[in-house]
């Protein structure tokens, strides 16, 4: 798929690229399940972790653009080699909004002194568990670059707005029982709303696999 | 063969394209899978190949049609069906021995030239048959001009490189009428600032970059419309090749250019439609946009990424 070259080079500027978007793709996955973690269970010490390797996910976006830059300049790429570069490009993009969006419910946990009430954390958990699948499938059928696997990820974010939908609605609810903890309930929504972002970037995820059209399909058969 | 694919209309050699398949008039409803493999199989027992895109243009300068060029016994050229449209670039590429050079070269029957090369099929430029008895090839030629690899200026003046052509095919009656073909087609070439106090010295004694863009005007001199290129940049550093590329992008306002090139990123630079060959077989043609990112044929893809092997 994206080997074949004949510069054996080229091939393998390909594929380390390829490696390094999927790696990426694995420490952004960590750290949404480890963000979600932290804050259904109100632990600071995890949640330091989280902004702290926020650091590493940031590195990754700018070594990789420096890295498509140049492989763009050197060899020029037309065709699927171009879709794909431009996939991996826009891959990283989404990759680094995931990490900042985990970065932001981890930054919740350290920056307030009450932590979500029972029901609230249950959504949240809820939720950041659909969120990682949804990602985690999305890394997935990039690694295979198989856009057959990406439609399932498109049907999967629907699946996760409207449970965002339905735990916002019973947050609401319950902070209209209960003004006291209304700051509580305001800082919930935005780790619900959040984790549901983070969806929105495994759906995006899997349209820049669409973008690629692998595997190539050739309209005539080879003569 | 015949699924309609939405956007271009498919291209087949076929004369009258058949709406159905043939074993589904025999009562049989296919796979898709099936339907392909039969389907090539009836086509190789027919010679019928395709061309993936568009090959035909309404009022093309050129029409080419079943155009096949055999060098002995080896066939260079087969079954090629293209037009060639008004004020657009078309650029040609594909391997070396692909066979565009040679489908180039029966624009303007140099081909004939070649002993043991055969030509048969139609071309007709603006609807008349090139092969026709009536038609001299020099009058041919006169309206397909033809640029070269390697600039190769007539070993006398730049004045006269360019006034040879109109000379002696009767255009520009008298000096000044001369002189004023000398000059359009001088700065027409991007050439006139650079040679206008030395018209008179040597065409051999430009710079390559120079020599190719006096070639040009030699070229336009004579009014063609349309003008062959075979890799005109491929002797040229970068900065005279972009010189000569800006040109061509000029000239595409008064002329139909055909251009040859082993440079993918010249063909894609340049052209408005890209037509890709691959053993004397015309793969893929179309928009020059889309071929570069989304050709549907493999080969093309293959070549175009680097990956023909």
């Amino acid at each position: 798929m994206i080997e074949g070259h004949i510069s054996k080079a080229f091939d393998g500027a390909l594929a380390a690229m390829h490696v390094r978007v999927i790696e990426m793709g694995g420490l952004a996955l960590d750290q949404v399940r480890e963000a979600s973690r932290a804050y259904v269970e109100w632990d600071a010490a995890r949640a330091a972790l989280v902004v702290e390797r926020e650091r590493t996910i940031n590195a990754y976006d700018v070594t990789l653009d420096e890295e498509q830059l140049t492989l763009i300049a050197r060899r020029q790429p037309v065709a699927s080699d171009l879709r794909i570069i431009i996939a991996f490009s826009k891959a990283v993009g989404e990759l680094e909004r995931v990490g900042d969006e985990a970065a932001k419910i981890a930054r919740t946990v350290l920056g307030s002194v009450r932590g979500p009430g029972a029901a609230t954390a249950r959504d949240a958990r809820h939720l950041g568990y659909l969120a990682a699948a949804l990602l985690r499938q999305a890394l997935e059928a990039f690694d295979r670059l198989e856009c057959a696997r990406a439609a399932d990820v498109l049907a999967g974010d629907k699946e996760l707005d409207a449970e965002y939908a339905a735990g916002l609605r019973r947050l609401l609810t319950r902070a209209m029982e209960n003004p006291s903890q209304f700051d509580v309930a305001v800082e919930a929504a935005f780790v619900l709303k959040s984790l549901e972002r983070i969806g929105d970037h495994a759906r995006n995820l899997a349209r820049h696999l669409q973008s690629t059209r692998l595997p190539f399909h050739s309209e005539t058969p080879a003569a | 063969m015949n699924d309609h694919v939405p956007g271009e209309m498919r291209a087949t050699r076929a004369l009258t394209p058949r709406a159905r398949h043939p074993l589904e008039d025999a009562g049989l409803n296919l796979r898709p899978s099936s339907r392909k493999a039969s389907s090539a199989l009836l086509e190789s027992a027919g010679e019928e190949a395709t061309t993936s895109g568009t090959a035909t243009l309404p009022d093309p300068v050129f029409s080419c049609r079943d155009v096949n060029v055999s060098y002995g016994t080896k066939l260079a050229v087969r079954n090629v069906r293209l037009d060639i449209g008004r004020k657009e670039v078309l650029a040609m590429i594909g391997p070396s021995g692909c066979g565009k050079s040679t489908f180039l070269r029966c624009l303007n029957r140099m081909n004939d030239t070649i002993p043991g090369a055969r030509v048969s099929g139609q071309i007709l430029l603006d609807g008349r048959d090139i092969h026709d008895r009536e038609l001299d090839p020099v009058t041919l030629r006169a309206r397909v001009g033809m640029v070269f690899q390697k600039p190769n200026p007539f070993p006398k003046s730049i004045y006269e490189n360019v006034a040879y052509g109109p000379r002696s095919h009767g255009l520009g009656k008298g000096p000044a009428a001369l002189d004023e073909i000398v000059f359009t087609s001088l700065q027409r070439a991007g050439l006139w600032d650079e040679v206008k106090d030395r018209l008179h010295g040597p065409g051999t004694g430009l710079s390559g970059g120079q020599q190719q863009r006096l070639c040009i005007a030699r070229t336009i001199a004579v009014q063609p419309d349309v003008i062959l290129m075979d890799e005109p940049c491929s002797a040229l550093d970068p900065v005279a090749t972009a010189r000569v590329e800006d040109l061509i992008d000029q000239l595409r306002q008064n002329y139909a250019i055909v251009i040859v090139t082993h440079s993918m990123q010249q063909a894609a630079r340049v052209s408005q439609r890209t037509a890709y060959f691959h053993l004397g077989n015309l793969v893929e043609v179309g928009a020059t946009p889309r071929i570069f990112t989304n050709p549907r044929n493999r080969l093309t893809e293959d070549y175009i990424t680097g990956r023909f092997g």
